[in-house]
């Protein structure tokens, strides 16, 4: 087990940066993800962690002590294939032990090992058989197991659920969270899969194009974005970012959008935007669920009235589709009041909305 | 066809039966198609059974084309296949054998052990590969004659070896006893290892590089990793290379033809150049088809029971 610290770690190959100058701090057993859309760098990132890749520039340090320069064999760092890399020529049993038999462990020492960590993940009965009879659930368990039996300092997997079917993502989602706790290891987890990231980490880095974008804990980076990125990359369903021109007129602060649509600012996203005059176009967010309809609640709720374009239902709740000219926002129906085609009114809470600069993506004013 | 068989078989039957042969041919799908392979099949027998029965015919005989009879008349030079007990004592027949199997044995494991090393050089990518990989192919696409000549030269007493090594023009290579055959294994190897190079590289590049990975990632060493999970994945490749390389060694002619002639002596004659000889040196066209036939039958008994291993290997 080991604590991780990566400082101004850059990767370029060729001209091409894939990973520019990012810093990461990785306490001992904690469970990172790194979350990123497809190609924005966070494979690149791991594979400098595992020694895949040398950085370009920056260091990484495993418990203060950098790696560099010591053969990948020799660093002790398990690592699941996204495909899990199965000896597929070898028995489930000599997957597990491959790790121990090249370190020339005794014998039956592999024996006892081998054995328990089959009855972990259960492919006990599975033991003698080839392993590419497996069921890709099963190589996953394996895959896991495999890295696991040499107790690795720290343990990265590069989108393991990928492949699984739904069911058995939910389940192995789970499985992870305890393994995690029974091993007690430091993880790293690459995904682009917000929804495991955010029940799965103790702490998430957000990578886009490169950059580290956010990294702290699922909640915080779920309540103060700190970028329109982050704000539109987690949540689901997604948070309404509406995009407009500012415009103050007689004392009050609007928010133009293309097509027609304003919205009145008021309250505490107001004075977030209200910088000076110095932001002209901006960003406002709000997540779904923090619309609300029926009666005012609170004395600045933005007012807005639009037209039910769609109503989609998921779970006992209805997603709803809400059209104001040309702009849409998605809001939550919980009590199936709407029905399509009706013009409502629906409010904005000012303290829930989010305020960014739309040149830089930057999230204005303090954290609500 | 389901004509035929809605009406009833008595009827067709009899209906058939006055029609005569072709009618009734016209009707059976199996008659049919047996009149329409014939012509195939007679060509075949003439070009394949034919030859066989002639060259079983002569090979006891003691027929020569010197003999002044047509080779169908070589009855009356009837031996009882004398040839057949003849090449069981024929000590040059058997040593040019020992020699083939010399040169196999020699040449073919220093050729696996070579191509493999390079292979392994080649797999990752380094500045140059393509240039090196192009360099590295082009003595298998020259004319093995060619190469016997260049190699004739090259070992020539005042040539550029003895020449390099420092050794008077008197130090002979191919007409030395021992080094003549040395000549030849050099030159054979130096010619076929770019095969075996191609076909385990490409063996080798089969190897899943994520499986090779996660074993370093385990903690394998590299010769623990290529002894456990290249190798392994590597038997069908490697077992082919082998075959290929032994099979075409067992046929080597040109090369030693153009070097050595078979000599000094007899030094470097392997089983092709020696059927050469008898053929068309001696004349001796009875006994070599004795020879020819006899080589088909242990290698088809060979043959056979490697392919029933193989079968009874893969279940």
């Amino acid at each position: 087990m080991s604590s991780i610290q990566i400082t101004n770690v850059t990767k370029k190959f060729g001209d091409f940066t894939a990973v520019s100058n990012l810093s990461l701090d990785i306490q001992e057993g904690e469970f990172v993800a790194l979350l990123g859309p497809s190609g924005c760098g966070k494979t690149t990132t791991m594979n400098m962690i595992a020694g895949l890749e040398e950085p370009t520039d920056g260091s990484i340090l495993f418990d203060g002590q950098d790696l560099s320069g010591v053969k990948i064999q020799d660093r002790n760092i398990g690592f699941v294939f996204q495909n899990y890399a199965i000896f597929t020529h070898l028995s489930v049993y000599k997957n597990l032990s491959y790790g121990l038999e090249v370190k020339k462990v005794e014998k039956s020492e592999i024996e006892r090992r081998v054995r328990a960590m089959a009855d972990r993940m259960s492919i006990s009965h599975r033991l003698d058989q080839p392993a590419s009879s497996l069921s890709v659930n099963e190589m996953q368990k394996l895959a896991i197991g495999r890295s696991a039996i040499v107790e690795p300092r720290i343990f990265l997997l590069d989108e393991p659920l990928s492949n699984l079917d739904a069911g058995f993502r939910a389940y192995m989602r789970a499985e992870l969270k305890v393994l995690q706790h029974e091993f007690g290891q430091t993880m790293i987890y690459v995904t682009h899969d917000q929804i495991e990231a955010m029940s799965l980490a103790d702490k998430i880095a957000i990578i886009n194009e490169g950059k580290l974008m956010q990294y702290g804990s699922p909640l915080d980076i779920y309540n103060n974005p700190n970028n329109r990125f982050v704000a539109n990359f987690v949540g689901s369903p997604r948070m309404n970012l509406i995009d407009g021109e500012l415009r103050e007129e007689r004392g009050s602060l609007k928010l133009m959008v293309h097509g027609g649509a304003e919205i009145p600012l008021s309250g505490q996203v107001r004075s977030h935007f209200n910088t000076d005059g110095r932001v002209h176009s901006g960003s406002f967010g709000i997540r779904p669920q923090d619309i609300y309809f029926g009666a005012r609640r609170a004395e600045d709720d933005i007012e807005m009235h639009g037209v039910v374009e769609v109503l989609e239902r998921v779970g006992p709740k209805r997603l709803a589709y809400l059209q104001v000219l040309e702009t849409m926002f998605l809001a939550i129906d919980d009590q199936d009041q709407l029905s399509v085609g009706d013009e409502v009114p629906f409010y904005l809470p000012p303290a829930k909305s989010l305020a960014f600069d739309l040149a830089s993506g930057r999230r204005l004013g303090g954290i609500n | 066809m389901t004509d035929t068989k809605i009406s009833t078989p008595v009827t067709a039957a009899s209906e058939s039966r006055e029609k005569g042969y072709w009618a009734r041919v016209a009707q059976d799908g199996q008659k049919m198609g047996f009149w329409f392979v014939l012509p195939a099949l007679l060509l075949l027998l003439f070009i394949v059974v034919f030859p066989l029965l002639m060259q079983l015919y002569l090979s006891i005989t003691w027929w020569t084309p010197l003999e002044g009879i047509a080779w169908y008349r070589a009855w009356e030079v009837f031996n009882w296949g004398e040839n057949y007990w003849f090449l069981l004592t024929d000590s040059r027949l058997w040593g040019a054998l020992w020699r083939t199997v010399i040169i196999m044995a020699v040449a073919v494991p220093i050729q696996f052990f070579l191509g493999m090393s390079l292979a392994y050089l080649f797999i990752d990518k380094f500045p140059g590969r393509k240039i090196f990989y192009s360099i590295m192919l082009t003595p298998m696409m020259i004319v093995p004659a060619v190469v016997g000549l260049m190699f004739f030269l090259l070992f020539q007493g005042t040539g550029p070896v003895n020449d390099h090594l420092g050794l008077p023009a008197e130090f002979s290579w191919l007409t030395d006893v021992n080094r003549a055959m040395i000549s030849v294994i050099i030159a054979d190897i130096w010619q076929w290892t770019p095969l075996m190079f191609l076909i385990l590289l490409a063996g080798m590049l089969g190897v899943p590089s994520d499986q090779l990975l996660a074993a370093r990632l385990l903690g394998g060493s590299n010769w623990q990793n290529f002894i456990k999970i290249v190798l392994p994945r590597m038997k069908t490749v490697i077992a082919i290379a082998l075959v290929l390389r032994s099979v075409e060694c067992f046929k080597i002619f040109d090369l030693i033809f153009i070097m050595t002639k078979g000599g000094p002596g007899v030094q470097t004659e392997t089983i092709s150049l020696f059927l050469y000889k008898q053929t068309f040196g001696e004349l001796e066209w009875a006994y070599v088809a004795a020879i020819g036939l006899t080589i088909l039958f242990v290698l088809s008994v060979i043959a056979a029971k490697g392919l029933s291993y193989m079968a009874k290997k893969n279940g």
